[in-house]
């Protein structure tokens, strides 16, 4: 656990220098029309970089010993399982739309995570995004990804 | 009395059919995510803003409440009776609500859960019908100084009260603040700490982010975590109503004392109903005869957070009506949807928009009374959505997220954006940094800076303004009050090493 406290304080101080170079390129300085743009972004960058070395800093103190590991054992397993999909579905709403990105996402999860029966399967990865559809797309009006297939299907564009 | 006229014209927009089915449907909602673990009021909030897209913003803001009620009252189900609080702020009804249903009196523990819930709520309305008006008239008369030390307050609160490392809070505000600069400067319209992405120069969105951290992150959470459900029966019959409504006249003192705490903490910006919880449950059993029963299956450890956490929710959205300020980052998120209405937060809200502003208040009266109703009738269904195995739930809150990702600006980045998010928000919860503040900070960030920019301006760049006006005066002085606490108490226990602050959980609340 300290070596990731240790990473993450490490993480945020080089975020901070980033934001701060990003605000210095704005004015910062009083302007015509009182603080410059980049006033507020600079003083917060300021106090960010230094409460990050603050951390760092006691992060580095922390006591040898004692420590818990980042994971407990064999938790990386279904953390994996879980996010791996997670970045997925969104390629996948991305070239394929959400209702039919959700379909195949929902289809893959419950069959290879969560191993359910095939009814179950083929009824939520089904049912659910056409229940989506349903409540989008044709009685709130909102409109959704919904990639190129579904598009040509729909409206032949 | 104006407020009476007021409240009784609230009541009337509450009680039209539509609002009083968007109550209902809103309840039911919020009853279930509630039960669920892994979904929590801000996320479920979050997930339904872009279906109140094209509802009205008085139906919209009630749907919204309706479903942060339902949650309230929706956590203690599974906190009882799965011994897993299915929100952070039921941690500490299962205390003694599990002891109780394991001794074969669930339907009193659920009884009293509810019940305390529901008179922490109504007392809580009460305050706040009466202390919203004036307060907001107070807000009228804030210039720019008095309105930045109100935002400077605001973020004190978490440092001083919040609990935890002081640094991390305070940073967790920083970095919510910053990413709210991100987009076009809101004085100057130049472009800004885009980072040469041009998706980025529209600004990072709120429910976005709030998606990602609480959602995603969640999820996450609660796959490593392994959740094991194995719940015990739910009945809950006329007699067990009954008993324990006789049961509640003693319990009078702890009912008072609760919902006061509860609302006051409610109304700090920052905190909300899972501190208040805590430190009700922590106030209960030090005033009680028989702290040693405490644990074991006492039902005024099931009354004192159950009615402390209600009061508090109540109380996190006086703030926001009236200051224009989130008590809670649950009330962050319905502020987010003020603006997507198309309606400014703060005191002009209660002049120029009657409707929304009492039509919510008259609401929290209807839909609090139809919620305890509710979840008195209902527990064996509710209790029934916890069979809901969690390989299918976990992928539904991910195909919900990214609808209500999606939905607030129609961009796909928003999706990668809330994915992102969500690993952030999980690394962070592991680290023990904050969300809260970050939520809360991002919520404000705009009008933050506007606020300092303005008073600087008046102060023709000296800040000496904040110092020279009376109210302002006192809110930054009682910020730097709030700031130093921490320092205080680290030093104070560094002289006395058994005097152990207690440290609440200020989060995911």
């Amino acid at each position: 656990m300290h070596r990731a406290g240790q990473a993450m304080a490490l993480a945020l101080v080089a975020s901070a220098i980033l934001l701060l170079r990003e605000a210095v390129r704005l004015p910062v300085a009083w302007t015509p029309t009182g603080p410059g743009a980049g006033f507020f972004p600079t003083v917060l960058a300021i106090g960010l970089a230094f409460n990050a070395i603050l951390i760092l800093l006691k992060s580095l103190q922390a006591a040898p010993g004692g420590d818990r590991p980042f994971l407990p054992p064999g938790a990386w397993k279904p953390l994996v399982a879980a996010f791996l999909p997670m970045v997925a579905v969104v390629a996948l709403i991305d070239y394929l739309g959400l209702y039919l990105g959700g379909a195949l996402y929902l289809a893959g999860y419950t069959l290879f995570v969560g191993r359910h029966r095939p009814v179950t399967i083929v009824l939520v990865s089904v049912l659910i995004p056409l229940g989506l559809f349903l409540i989008f797309e044709r009685w709130f009006l909102l409109l959704l990804p919904k990639g190129v297939i579904l598009e040509y299907l729909l409206y032949r564009r | 009395m104006s407020v009476f006229s007021d409240l009784l014209y609230g009541l009337g927009v509450a009680l039209t059919p539509v609002n009083m089915g968007v109550a209902v449907v809103g309840l039911v909602l919020g009853t279930a995510i509630g039960v669920l673990p892994g979904l929590g009021g801000t996320n479920g909030i979050a997930l339904l803003l872009p279906l109140t897209f094209t509802l009205k913003p008085t139906s919209a803001i009630i749907l919204l409440a309706s479903v942060y009620w339902g949650a309230i009252f929706g956590g203690a189900i599974t906190a009882i009776l799965f011994n897993i609080p299915g929100e952070p702020w039921s941690v500490a009804t299962t205390f003694d609500g599990y002891p109780l249903a394991k001794q074969g009196k669930p339907g009193i523990a659920l009884t009293a859960a509810f019940t305390s819930s529901f008179i922490g709520a109504l007392v809580s309305i009460v305050l706040f019908t009466f202390f919203a008006p004036p307060l907001a008239d107070l807000a009228l008369r804030f210039g720019p100084p008095e309105n930045f030390a109100v935002f400077l307050l605001a973020f004190a609160t978490f440092a001083g009260l919040g609990g935890g490392d002081p640094a991390k809070t305070i940073l967790m505000t920083l970095l919510g603040l910053l990413l709210a600069t991100v987009g076009f400067d809101i004085v100057t319209g130049q472009p800004r700490m885009h980072f040469g992405v041009v998706a980025l120069q529209g600004g990072i969105n709120f429910v976005v982010i709030a998606i990602g951290l609480f959602g995603l992150g969640e999820i996450l959470l609660t796959v490593e975590e392994g959740l094991r459900l194995e719940g015990i029966r739910a009945r809950l019959g006329f007699r067990d109503v009954w008993e324990t409504w006789r049961l509640f006249p003693r319990y009078v003192t702890t009912l008072v004392r609760a919902t006061i705490l509860g609302f006051w903490i409610g109304v700090l910006p920052g905190t909300g109903a899972t501190p208040a919880s805590f430190m009700s449950y922590g106030m209960a059993r030090q005033f009680s005869r028989h702290p040693e029963r405490f644990g074991k299956g006492e039902v005024e450890g099931v009354v004192a957070p159950e009615t402390a956490a209600h009061a508090a929710g109540i109380g996190a959205l006086l703030p926001m009506v009236t200051l224009g300020i989130p008590g809670s980052p649950t009330a962050a998120v319905m502020l987010a949807g003020f603006f997507i209405w198309g309606l400014n937060p703060g005191a002009l809200l209660f002049k120029e928009q009657r409707e929304f502003v009492w039509g919510l208040i008259g609401s929290m009266y209807t839909a609090n009374l139809i919620g305890v109703l509710l979840v008195l009738t209902l527990v064996p269904v509710f209790a029934a959505i916890n069979r809901i195995p969690f390989g299918i739930l976990a992928p539904l809150i991910v195909i919900f997220s990214s609808i209500g990702a999606y939905a607030t600006n129609n961009q796909i980045l928003d999706l990668w954006l809330m994915l992102g998010a969500g690993v952030a928000g999980y690394l962070f919860k592991k680290l023990d940094y904050p969300l809260a503040p970050l939520v809360v900070a991002l919520v404000l960030g705009d009008m933050t800076e506007q606020a300092l920019r303005q008073s600087l301006i008046m102060g023709q760049g000296s800040p000496a303004i904040f110092f020279t006006r009376p109210i302002a005066l006192l809110f930054i002085l009682a910020s730097v009050v709030l700031f130093l606490l921490p320092a205080y108490r680290a030093l104070r226990r560094g002289k006395n090493p058994g005097g152990q602050a207690a440290a609440g959980a200020a989060d995911r609340t």
